[in-house]
């Protein structure tokens, strides 16, 4: 179980990414979202949505879905990194738990206005 | 204010460089709500020192659809009144995540500066080094300098520099709503801008409450009338400028939205690169992203090829020139080639197109877009003030405001009291949109 994202579909509004910090913090905030709209390719206009999982981070480029398997010695991929810049590293970040304790279910897929994500 | 904010309004004093900071008391927001109308507030206070005021609507930066909206407010330089210009694309949230919630900025410093807003804390930083550079240098730089690649500035370029009246107050790399010239106010207080960046959080009086208000707004949004279209080329068609779309459209890269506002209003096309290229390109500026619509109508008016006018809007933005104000100005002088436009920048004087009544960016156009709303079929004038008014207070995106009708004010009234625990009323939006026209 988890989600999906269509990079394609993804206009970059970060609606994901402050529903998740809400979920996370009761408030408004972005620190401890575990998906991420990646914006730091600003002039290329290169965006897509990064998202923590248990064990792998799910990376959806425009041009396709990776998935990276988080290992010790494993370093993310560029837009991982770079996603946050000086803000908490993607790796530090809790994993995705699908908002178990929200009852109406996952807040990025509910918040997303395109409907980029939905239920794997 | 306890709640959607950061309960703080920094004054910063340029002839002094003294940096003071006041809380964001309750009463004033029960009394002028947000955004537009307490930077004007805030502007009458320091009105001496001929203040630039930039601030947060009260619903900025929440899941409230389309909250991505700040408001900077000055005298324009130009029309020689005071109005109201929207900072949109991640800018308006950075501001609002940064620490304050309304920044005054008076005086006029002596040597260049910029203002470094991060985490609560505000410098007074030089910017001797960036002053003369354009404003992608310039954001590169600092961005550079800080080590953070999502820092989002407020930036000058050549045209504010020489007090040029077509100066605008570019966002990053991209034109913004200063339809006012508030680029050459920047220029006159030696201010090459502002950069924002901040991790802050804004805490909700009934937070569930809120959360799940926001969210049957956004599904009665979702069944809105501009679902399925996108980027700038389908708001020209809504305008009734029907060929722009297929003009530009060889031209798009990919659309994308402004902070949480379920329309992309914002096109990106490439210029020096295959716009079907999806894989990150090796060319670090392989285009530009169109935040602005009528620089390019007025380009593609004079002639200049869906290419040409492209570039024309990154010449504009990187010298912080107002790209609609360009247009118009090339036609009065009877300039209608890219190279003749470029060489007659620095000549330009006077406004660009306006509408309304001078007090929002003639920026949002002045119709109905995709939808029906009736209020616009009695009132067409009233109705876009209005519209306008309510968005610059609560932080909405003004074009958003004319394409959604699903948005209305008792929804964001009920919210800003769900959100605050203060008592908003309807006649107290009445009243703060009245101040705006006083
Ligand atoms: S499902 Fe919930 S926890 Fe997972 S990314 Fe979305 S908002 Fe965050
Ligand atoms: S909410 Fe949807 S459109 Fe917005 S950044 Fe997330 S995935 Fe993209």
């Amino acid at each position: 179980m988890g989600i999906k994202i269509d990079a394609l579909k993804c206009t970059g509004c970060m609606a994901c990414e402050m529903a998740c910090g809400y979920h996370r913090d009761d408030g408004f905030a972005l620190l401890a979202s575990c998906i991420v709209a990646y914006r730091t390719r600003e002039k290329k206009d290169y965006f897509g949505v990064i998202v923590k999982e248990e064990d792998e981070l799910l990376i959806a480029r425009p041009e396709g879905l990776e998935v990276k398997k988080l290992g010790a010695s494993e370093e993310p991929s560029e837009p991982a990194q770079k996603a946050d810049a000086s803000a908490k590293p993607m790796l530090l970040r809790e994993a995705c738990d699908m908002c178990e304790d929200m009852e109406v279910g996952p807040m990025c897929v509910k918040f997303c206005p395109v409907n980029a994500i939905s239920p794997a | 204010m306890e709640y959607l904010s950061a309960d703080k309004i920094l004054v910063v004093d340029l002839t002094t460089s003294e940096v003071t900071e006041d809380e964001l008391s309750d009463e004033l927001v029960e009394q002028k709500i947000g955004g537009a109308a307490i930077n004007k507030y805030l502007y009458e206070q320091y009105e001496a020192d001929n203040p630039v005021v930039v601030g947060t609507g009260l619903l900025t930066g929440t899941l409230f659809p389309a909250s991505g909206a700040a408001v900077m407010t000055a005298k324009s330089p130009v029309t020689g009144n005071l109005c109201h210009c929207p900072i949109t694309l991640k800018v308006g949230l950075e501001i609002q995540f940064a620490g304050f919630d309304y920044i005054v900025i008076k005086g006029a410093s002596d040597n260049p500066v910029f203002l470094w807003v991060h985490d609560g804390i505000a410098d007074i930083t030089d910017a001797l080094d960036v002053w003369g550079k354009n404003t992608w240098e310039t954001t590169d730089t600092w961005r550079k300098a800080m080590g953070d690649d999502l820092i989002q500035t407020m930036v000058i370029g050549k045209a504010g520099e020489a007090g040029s009246d077509l100066a605008q107050v570019c966002l990053n790399y991209w034109a913004s709503g200063d339809r006012f010239g508030f680029g050459k106010l920047f220029g006159e207080k030696k201010l090459k801008g502002l950069a924002f960046r901040g991790m802050g959080l804004l805490e909700i009086a009934d937070a569930e409450e809120f959360v799940d208000q926001a969210l049957e707004i956004l599904d009665d949004i979702r069944e809105g009338d501009f679902i399925g279209k996108k980027g700038i080329g389908d708001i020209y068609a809504a305008m009734g400028q029907s060929g722009v779309n297929a003009w530009l459209e060889p031209l798009v890269h990919r659309h994308s939205a402004c902070y949480n506002t379920p329309y992309a209003t914002n096109t990106f096309v490439y210029l020096d690169e295959d716009p079907a290229t999806l894989k990150e390109t090796a060319n670090e500026e392989p285009g530009f992203l169109i935040t602005e619509l009528y620089g390019l109508l007025g380009f593609k008016a004079l002639g200049l090829s869906a290419d040409d006018a492209c570039r024309m809007l990154k010449i504009c933005a990187k010298g912080g020139y107002d790209a609609a104000a360009v247009a118009h100005q090339a036609k009065a002088a009877g300039k209608t080639s890219m190279g003749d436009i470029e060489s007659a920048l620095a000549d330009f004087s006077g406004a660009g197109p306006m509408h309304g009544k001078g007090v929002f960016s003639p920026w949002c156009p002045n119709q109905p877009l995709f939808s029906f709303f009736e209020e616009a079929e009695e009132d067409p004038g009233g109705w876009w003030e209005r519209r306008q008014a309510v968005a610059y207070i609560f932080g909405i995106h003004p074009i958003f405001a004319v394409m959604s009708p699903e948005l209305v004010e008792d929804d964001m009234l009920e919210m800003a009291g769900v959100g605050t625990e203060l008592s908003i009323e309807p006649e107290k939006l009445n009243a703060a949109v009245a101040y705006l026209y006083k």
